[in-house]
């Protein structure tokens, strides 16, 4: 192998490296030229270290072993602005989440924090319970003050639509 | 009896790394009337022509099959090899192995040495048909039109003129000077743009062989190479040109403000005004969609006629189409700047103190609407932190895929300029993918701005947001520290790219110039014809072909003029003989392949059979150029291309197909 990274002595992986290009729909992601846009805007990078140019990167070398292993991937918050804004349409988000999918194959550990977000999910139907928001000002009001509608869980039923697409996935 | 000469080429190893091209010639040896079969390392190089001359007179070939690149790249110049040997150079058939075999099968070169075959099976079938043929020769107007007044225009034209052809100078606007008008300064020596432009517009206006039409557009192109018609549209003025001094009395008089283009809207002129300080002609036009005059009410205002000494407003005025003859054409309409408010997260359009860097252009220069200081558009106060953003809507595939070319260039010379400008008190950072500092001159002057301390941030931020107190700010994550930085900016300059005319779409259909991928006009060929349009008289110059910085503007623009003045300095033209001809007995006069000439090289004749007049097609020999349109179109097969009827065409899919259907039969 022609490259080394000398501070873990990791090889490229080429396999695994396919592996996840197999999961994406196109190959955009070698077209990255680092122009840092997804790092600067990502909404996980402030709190929690989250660089999608890096992880894009790291794929395109081939340093792919650590990766579904690794925390990082669980961070994104899919918020898409990297999708949106790529110039070159090479959409870290995607990535990261064909890792994610490949860190549950290999059945790597998934942060706690994240399992019980799914959790609530697939109990509440609701990624957000909490009926109290914080302003611009940092004050926690009340939903009701801001006039914006009550949460509300939906209708009986949803469970049996998640456990479809699933099992359909 | 025909004698067949093949004539395999090597091209190095272009073709013989991967076809076997002796095989290729020992097959050829078992064709139909061939006589002689050679293959050579380089065959378009003097041996190589001068073995087929020899064999020609040696042999008495009467065919010549090369077996070779491109017929794009060397079938000219086998003609000319095989004409001087003393046969009719009609009599050649190029082979493409290269570009159709040997470069695209570089994986499969037993494949490949059998379509090498099967191709120059089908070259022999086809040879065996050719007729030859005579050049054309028509005479050819001595004149030029040049469309778009930019630098580009402007040097084409000079330089045509000063070779003593007549030039139609044609520009859209009211006065020439284009984008390179609007510069303050230009790069990398920072030489004033006016003062190395203003002399040359001048030149123009002053030229006895060249007529300036401004605020005129090209409405009509007909005819063909050498003998172009033209019909060029000249707007009114509403004044009348040879009164008007330039005294710019009315502008004080007049009460109507609007935008003013060439200071990027950043400040207000009147209705009426002239287009620039530098404007030639330094005359006044009226801006009809805003004049109260012209646009509600012939009784209202009228206090520019009032205020004009030299009697010169004529609200009557109307427009006026001028013909001309002219032997070839050069285009030269330019580009625009790419409109950043499509690109919404960084704010432009939103935020008054983010501008493109045409924009910055105009504040900084002496002429412009702050007379030359710089200042935010906001609060008119002379900015503490500048900000570069570059590669804004190139090197984007949701805008444009190319890079700009200008882009970090202007962006290092304006951070020069501002540093200048404001002193040491200004804090000025580049925010850059990649910087492209590849012209003679120019790395030196990006080591100029780093000895400037100008600091350059290796990558681009995500999106711009405004401040309550509406400063600007944003996140952008530097490759350099790993870090992610908050900057804070009083002034952002986004590295707006060049790109198509909006209005190229018409230009194109006009002159018949297809355009690339990229939008642009494309030239005929990337490396070998870059002045030249596929239309043969119709050249390229400046930043419609492609993005373009000004040194590269004007020698494209003087190699375009060369080409014009090579082409019809002799007064003269040859033209290829390959035309359509009409088969009268066939024709049935249904007028579709007039319909579909592109050329307008077809008319309809009538004459009176039995009695009954009737209408047959008939080829206007100097105006058709080949293409085969009508012939492909005729429903009765009255009309055939020379060189390429169906019996030629026919033959060759007959010889493809024979030994692919022996072989499967095997």
């Amino acid at each position: 192998m022609s490259l080394v990274d000398l501070m873990t002595m990791a090889k490229p992986n080429l396999e695994s490296r396919e592996k996840i290009l197999a999961k994406l729909r196109g190959r955009e992601l070698v077209n990255c030229f680092q122009c840092i846009k997804c790092t600067s805007g990502c909404t996980a990078l402030k709190l929690l270290e989250l660089k999608p140019h890096e992880i894009i990167k790291l794929v395109n070398l081939g340093f792919v072993d650590e990766l579904p292993s690794s925390d990082i991937i669980w961070t994104c918050v899919t918020c898409l602005k990297c999708v949106q804004r790529c110039p070159q349409k090479a959409s870290p988000y995607h990535v990261i989440m064909a890792l994610r999918n490949l860190a549950v194959e290999r059945e790597a550990k998934v942060p706690e924090g994240y399992l019980k977000a799914v959790s609530q999910i697939l109990e509440t139907g609701l990624a957000e319970t909490a009926q109290k928001v914080v302003t611009g000002e940092m004050e926690t009001v009340d939903r009701v003050c801001l006039k914006l509608p009550k949460i509300i869980s939906p209708k009986e039923g949803f469970q049996a639509v998640f456990m479809k697409t699933m099992e359909e996935k | 009896m025909t004698r067949i000469g093949i004539y395999v080429c090597h091209c190095g190893l272009n073709i013989a790394g991967v076809v076997d091209v002796e095989k290729v010639a020992e097959y050829a040896k078992g064709l139909p009337d061939v006589v002689v079969t050679k293959h050579y390392t380089y065959m378009c190089s003097d041996p190589g022509q001068r073995m087929i001359q020899e064999d020609i007179k040696a042999q008495k070939l009467d065919r010549i099959v090369i077996a070779t690149c491109s017929p794009r790249m060397h079938e000219e110049t086998f003609r000319r090899a095989v004409a001087e040997a003393g046969l009719n150079p009609y009599l050649t058939e190029i082979v493409n192995l290269r570009e159709q075999v040997s470069w695209p099968h570089t994986d499969e070169p037993e494949k490949a040495t059998e379509k090498a075959k099967a191709l120059v099976r089908m070259g022999v079938a086809r040879a065996r048909l050719l007729e030859p043929l005579e050049k054309r020769k028509v005479t050819v107007e001595k004149s030029v039109l040049v469309v778009g007044g930019g630098i580009a225009g402007i040097q084409a034209s000079l330089d045509l003129a000063d070779a003593g052809f007549k030039v139609y100078l044609v520009e859209k606007a009211p006065s020439i000077g284009g984008r390179m008008a609007q510069l303050d300064k230009t790069f990398p020596t920072l030489d004033c743009s006016a003062c190395i432009l203003t002399p040359k517009m001048v030149d123009v206006a002053k030229h006895q062989n060249i007529t300036l039409l401004t605020n005129a557009e090209v409405t009509g192109v007909k005819g063909f190479v050498g003998n172009y018609e033209v019909s060029i549209l000249k707007k009114p003025r509403y004044l009348d040109v040879v009164r008007c001094v330039g005294c710019e009395v009315c502008t004080k008089v007049c009460p109507v403000k609007v935008p003013d283009k060439f200071n990027e809207n950043l400040s207000e002129k009147r209705a009426i005004s002239i287009y620039s300080p530098q404007a030639v002609p330094k005359i006044a036009t009226i801006d009809p969609d805003y004049c109260l005059r012209l646009k509600y009410n012939k009784g209202v205002c009228g206090k520019c006629q009032d205020a004009c000494e030299a009697k010169a407003i004529n609200f009557e005025q109307q427009p006026e189409t001028i013909q001309a003859k002219v032997g070839g054409i050069v285009l030269a309409v330019g580009s625009e700047v790419f409109d950043a408010s499509k690109m919404a997260e960084l704010g432009y359009g939103r935020f008054k103190n983010v501008i493109s860097n045409i924009e910055f252009e105009r504040i900084s220069d002496a002429s412009g609407p702050t007379g030359g200081k710089i200042l935010t558009p906001k609060d008119g106060k002379p900015p503490r932190t500048i900000v570069f953003i570059q590669c804004v809507g190139s090197r984007d595939k949701r805008f444009h895929e190319y890079c700009c070319r200008v882009g970090c260039m202007a962006t290092l010379k304006q951070a020069i300029l501002a540093r200048e400008k404001i002193s040491e008190n200004v804090k000025i950072y580049v925010c850059f993918i990649d910087l492209r500092a590849f012209g003679k001159g120019y790395d030196e002057f990006y080591t100029r701005a780093r000895d400037m301390d100008i600091d350059f941030i290796a990558g681009l931020p995500s999106e711009i947001h405004s401040a309550p107190d509406g400063s600007l700010y944003f996140d952008v994550y530097d490759k350099g520290t790993n870090k992610l930085l908050e900057m804070h900016a009083d002034l952002v300059v986004l590295g707006t790219g060049l790109v198509p005319n909006s209005d190229l779409g018409n230009i194109s259909a006009l002159f018949h110039a297809s355009r690339s991928a990229d939008g642009f006009l494309l030239e005929a060929h990337p490396k070998l014809r870059p002045l030249e349009t596929a239309m043969a008289g119709i050249f390229l110059a400046g930043a419609c072909q492609g993005p373009k910085d000004i040194p590269d503007t004007v020698a494209q623009a003087s190699g375009a003029a060369a080409k014009a003045i090579d082409l019809l300095s002799s007064g003269e033209i040859e033209l290829e003989p390959l035309k359509a001809v009409v088969d009268k007995d066939l024709c049935s006069g249904c007028r579709i392949c007039e319909s579909t000439c592109p050329f307008i090289a077809i008319e309809m004749k009538s004459e009176i059979v039995n009695g009954n007049e009737t209408f047959r097609a008939e080829v206007i020999e100097a105006m058709c150029q080949g293409c085969g349109l009508c012939s492909s179109a005729c429903p009765t097969g009255a009309i055939t291309i020379q060189q390429y009827s169906n019996k030629q065409v026919l033959t060759q899919v007959e010889a493809a197909l024979t030994e692919a259907c022996a072989e499967g039969g095997k």
